[in-house]
């Protein structure tokens, strides 16, 4: 992608888990509230939902005789090769913005749920109007200039939207390490990690689930080689080979043949 | 004599049709679902959740009646005899122009072989596409894989049934009589089926 490619940098390392990011989604989105239970941690909701595009994923690591808190802000990374914009059958309904983001139009949404099964992280979720729904970055806020709802909220600088390049060179100078920006043509959304990725439930080198691959770039190609070779096929045996005809009977038959 | 002989009754060739109405029903329903290449056949459902719907509720009749179409035939194309093999082993002699002295049943070893697959295929088309009905509910990979399992037997379905179509007309004249109006002529029976052909007529040699 352009060298003008934004994007949107998560700094676990920095995160408070204060959730001013969920809750200045849910207000520029205008997203209903959840209601949930309490299963024993201070993580709420406890997964992403149709209402909820982001969220901060609390982990308990065990550390030494005590316990260690680690969190991460959970949402959809905007892949660069993006699974569910490969699936998608339904023409703008999920598109990329210029700033290089994945966005879903729900008018265009034709409730396939291909995407549910081809996102390498399990983001897009499904609501009462049976319709994607995922973090689409605020692209209504970035093009008039203003940073996604959740940056401008945190307090912390967490969440830091910019050039991705830059602030890919911001994290290298700090010498941390970047995850995402290679992956999947690489990641809109990169994350620093204070732990390996599988702890934050990231896959550690994600990439299109091999099936979802196989489907739309061996089977579907493959497949369409197919439908026309047959038709060729079948029509070069008519004129080589040529059909099988009943004649000879006549002549067993004694008839005269009338060819 | 009649110069014919019945080769399909009433009811084998409405179940036929009807299979074969829900077959491309499904075909130009999923066609949009397969690649966005085909988008455009969406819109003759008004628009994909049409084609979607239209997709899974034709899917179940086409399930049921190809299956029904299987088991009516299953005892006649379960088994394979010398004769099959031979035919095998010539590949039906469509590879030449010279004629071989065929000596087939009912039906001949391509077309027991493709009544199978068809049988197995609708099968797994049903199957995998129930899964795909429920893909939220359902394990990720499982409907990872019924996703591309849905695909691949629909393009091998797909071939075949272009073979057999081609077969069944402009390759083999006078076949299409036995399954438009159930009944063929009794030279193309002699050339085609004449084990079947003697079976019926209780002939040696028809006059």
């Amino acid at each position: 992608m352009a060298e003008s490619r934004m994007g949107f940098l998560i700094d676990t390392s920095r995160c408070i888990a204060c959730r001013s990011c969920q809750v200045a989604c849910k207000q520029w989105n205008k997203l209903e509230a959840d209601t949930t239970a309490n299963h024993g941690s201070y993580e709420n909701p406890g997964d992403l939902t149709p209402n909820l595009y982001n969220r901060i994923r609390f982990i308990e690591k065990a550390d030494g005789g005590s316990m260690k808190w680690l969190f991460m802000n959970e949402r959809c990374v905007h892949c660069g090769d993006a699974g569910c914009m490969k699936v998608c059958p339904a023409p703008g309904a999920l598109y990329r913005t210029n700033e290089g983001f994945i966005v879903h139009n729900k008018e265009k949404c034709i409730a396939c749920k291909y995407c549910v099964s081809a996102c390498p992280f399990g983001v897009p979720r499904y609501g009462a109007d049976d319709k994607v729904s995922k973090c689409h970055l605020c692209y209504d806020r970035l093009g008039v200039g203003k940073p996604p709802a959740c940056a401008k909220a945190c307090p912390t600088q967490t969440l830091q939207y910019g050039p991705r390049n830059g602030l890919i060179a911001k994290v290298k100078a700090a010498k941390k390490t970047v995850y995402g920006e290679a992956d999947l043509s690489g990641l809109g959304v990169l994350y620093v990690l204070d732990d390996k990725p599988e702890v934050y439930g990231l896959p550690a080198n994600p990439s299109i689930p091999t099936a979802i691959f196989l489907w739309k770039d061996v089977v579907k190609p493959l497949g369409i080689l197919g439908f026309w070779g047959s038709i060729a096929a079948v029509l070069f045996h008519y004129v080589t080979t040529g059909p099988k005809q009943i004649e000879e009977e006549n002549q067993k038959t004694g008839g005269d043949r009338h060819e | 004599m009649s110069k014919y002989v019945e080769r399909f009754n009433t009811r084998e060739r409405v179940l036929h049709w009807f299979v074969t109405v829900t077959f491309f029903t499904q075909l130009l329903s999923g066609l949009g679902l397969f690649s966005r290449l085909f988008v455009g056949y969406l819109d003759l459902f008004g628009g994909g959740q049409g084609a979607i719907m239209v997709h899974k509720y034709a899917g179940i009749l086409f399930l049921a009646s190809s299956l029904l179409l299987f088991l009516n035939h299953r005892k006649e194309i379960s088994t394979l005899d010398d004769d099959d093999r031979v035919w095998l082993s010539k590949l039906g002699g469509y590879l030449s122009r010279d004629t071989y002295e065929e000596n087939n049943g009912k039906f001949n070893a391509g077309q027991k072989l493709f009544g199978i697959f068809m049988g197995a295929s609708t099968v797994i088309l049903g199957i995998t596409g129930f899964v795909i009905w429920f893909p939220v509910l359902l394990p990720r990979s499982l409907v990872q894989v019924s996703l591309l399992v849905h695909g691949l037997i629909f393009v091998l379905f797909i071939m075949f049934v272009i073979v057999h179509i081609y077969l069944a007309t402009i390759g083999n004249p006078g076949t299409l009589d036995g399954m438009l109006w159930g009944r063929v002529s009794r030279i193309w029976a002699r050339k085609h089926h004449v084990k079947w052909y003697k079976e019926i007529t209780g002939q040696e040699k028809a006059s």
